[in-house]
């Protein structure tokens, strides 16, 4: 049997997990609650009155809004599925079960992430599947970069699924991967780049700016929209291509180094 | 290949701590041996590097004459495994959890079913086969992963402490499992309980603080110190402390 037929199934059980918990379905309906509470501070608090002269109600606004405010939820999501993949074999020792057969350690973590990948994606989707439910409620509209936010998003959850697994695989508790993958996501990352423009540099290759891309892609210039314009007077909006790349590489190089270390690593 | 299983030079360090020193053995084909000796003896650090899961300080290991550190993959291709306490994951079912590692290993289709149900026939988990394994105890774990053991008719089984977590009654049962698997296959135990080795064993191999004490056959050790297995575990073991 090649390895590609054994990832096939290591995937599908995989998947059969990640369906079985709760957590996946618990996701589902937190994200659905966040995405009503963004679209219900949108129109209760008329956040396009606020804005207002600068820019006027459009469903691209909206879609902003909704869609960068919810742009925790790919973090959430692919920690919440990731944090635990490789570590918790080790941790809960199901790796004795799972390892000793005729199955490269690589298929395992390829096969983990593939089935993590398809139920973050599932939850992102989800996300602006009910964006746009509310947009063509709304606005009787459905702009097209919504398609492209929702890309990007996914790019966006991937690189973080990267990094989870990267510290997933090096650590050894699962708890302590998933807040190791927030931490350095939300804090260390976050904290480079307000550095970086503080310092004047243009932060195109940090994670977090090119997540950003998310919301640049409606074409609503940011400092307009929020009144944040970075100092220097550099604009905050990241090149949707760049960022596409930039992410990229903030899931190969950390996912790289996952599979060698699970390959390395001992069950003590 | 009348080796099923050779051990050269097998040493491992856990930083400063020698776990395993040096260790050497060969096990035949079809031969039963069981690797007895005290808590803390390197007796499971032996099967972990056996099996791939720990990478050895030196030394090497083969199984059916393949290098376990080179080629783990096919290696442990031949044989059925049993280690520590064994966790499944809880969401699944035995039936899902055998059918998962089953494919693992190539069987699929109305094989693999009947084997699955022939499996989870002989270690009694019949009642249990849709059962997720979150509800199950520990003997009942242990009995699951005996299962998964023989699944794919390995000729080569290593077990590390078969009957732990079980009742007396689970104890004999599994015992009688190895007993008739003993007969087709070549038998790797670790264990600290006399009782079990001697039922299920032919050779033993003492060990304690990672070296090997004694490789002989149980009627040989016994007439060699003149007394029983279990006189001569305590005469060997005591000497090492």
């Amino acid at each position: 049997m090649s390895e590609f037929e054994k990832l096939k199934i290591v995937t599908k059980y995989e998947l059969l997990k990640q369906f079985r918990r709760r957590r996946f379905y618990g996701a589902l309906v937190l994200t659905l609650l966040a995405v009503i509470l963004i679209i219900a501070l949108y129109k209760g608090l008329d956040i396009p009155g606020k804005l207002s002269p600068l820019i006027s109600d459009s469903p691209e606004l909206f879609a902003l809004f909704v869609t960068s405010a919810g742009a925790t939820i790919p973090i959430f999501a692919a920690v919440f599925f990731a944090g635990d993949s490789i570590a918790s074999e080790f941790e809960h020792k199901t790796g004795y079960i799972l390892f000793p057969n005729p199955v490269k350690r690589s298929t395992f973590v390829v096969g983990k992430y593939i089935a993590c990948l398809t139920v973050t994606s599932l939850i992102v989707i989800f996300a602006y599947v009910a964006t746009v439910i509310a947009l063509v409620g709304i606005y009787q509209q459905l702009p097209i970069e919504v398609f492209g936010s929702l890309a990007l998003a996914l790019v966006y959850a991937n690189s973080v699924l990267g990094i989870a697994f990267l510290y997933s695989s090096a650590l050894k508790g699962s708890m302590g991967a998933t807040i190791a993958t927030l931490l350095t996501i939300m804090l260390v990352f976050s904290v480079i780049e307000v550095s970086l423009i503080f310092a004047n540099i243009d932060p195109w290759f940090m994670h977090g700016y090119a997540g950003d891309s998310i919301a640049s892609v409606y074409g609503v210039p940011f400092a307009a929209a929020f009144g944040g314009g970075m100092p220097g007077g550099m604009e905050r909006n990241p090149d949707p291509t760049t960022s596409f790349f930039v992410m990229l590489g903030y899931f190969i190089v950390p996912f790289i180094l996952s599979i060698w270390l699970a390959k390395r690593r001992e069950m003590l | 290949m009348r080796e099923s299983i050779v051990i050269e030079g097998l040493s491992k360090y856990y930083d400063s701590f020698l776990a395993l020193d040096n260790l050497s053995l060969k096990v035949k084909k079809n031969e039963d041996v069981a690797l007895l000796g005290p808590n803390g003896a390197g007796k499971t650090t032996a099967l972990k590097l056996l099996c791939g899961l720990l990478h050895p300080s030196s030394g090497t290991a083969y199984i059916n004459g393949v290098n376990v550190m080179e080629e783990r993959e096919r290696a442990i291709s031949m044989v059925g495994t049993m280690l520590e306490t064994p966790e499944f994951y809880p969401f699944l079912t035995p039936v899902e959890t055998l059918s998962y590692l089953g494919r693992l290993r190539g069987m699929s289709g109305q094989g693999l079913k009947s084997r699955i149900e022939e499996v989870i026939k002989l270690v009694r988990l019949e009642g249990w086969a849709k059962v997720r394994i979150g509800k199950f105890s520990r003997g009942m774990k242990q009995r699951l992963a005996l299962a998964q053991t023989l699944l794919h008719d390995p000729p080569i089984l290593i077990l590390d402490e078969p009957a732990l977590g079980l009742d007396p009654r689970g104890m004999m049962e599994v015992r009688e499992i190895l007993k008739k698997a003993k007969k087709k296959k070549t038998v790797f135990l670790a264990s600290h309980l006399i009782t079990e080795v001697v039922q299920v064993c032919d050779k033993v191999a003492l060990i304690d603080h990672g070296h090997l004490l004694v490789y002989d056959s149980i009627p040989r050790l016994k007439r060699k110190y003149r007394t029983s297995l279990e006189g001569v575990y305590l005469k060997l073991t005591e000497a090492a402390i």
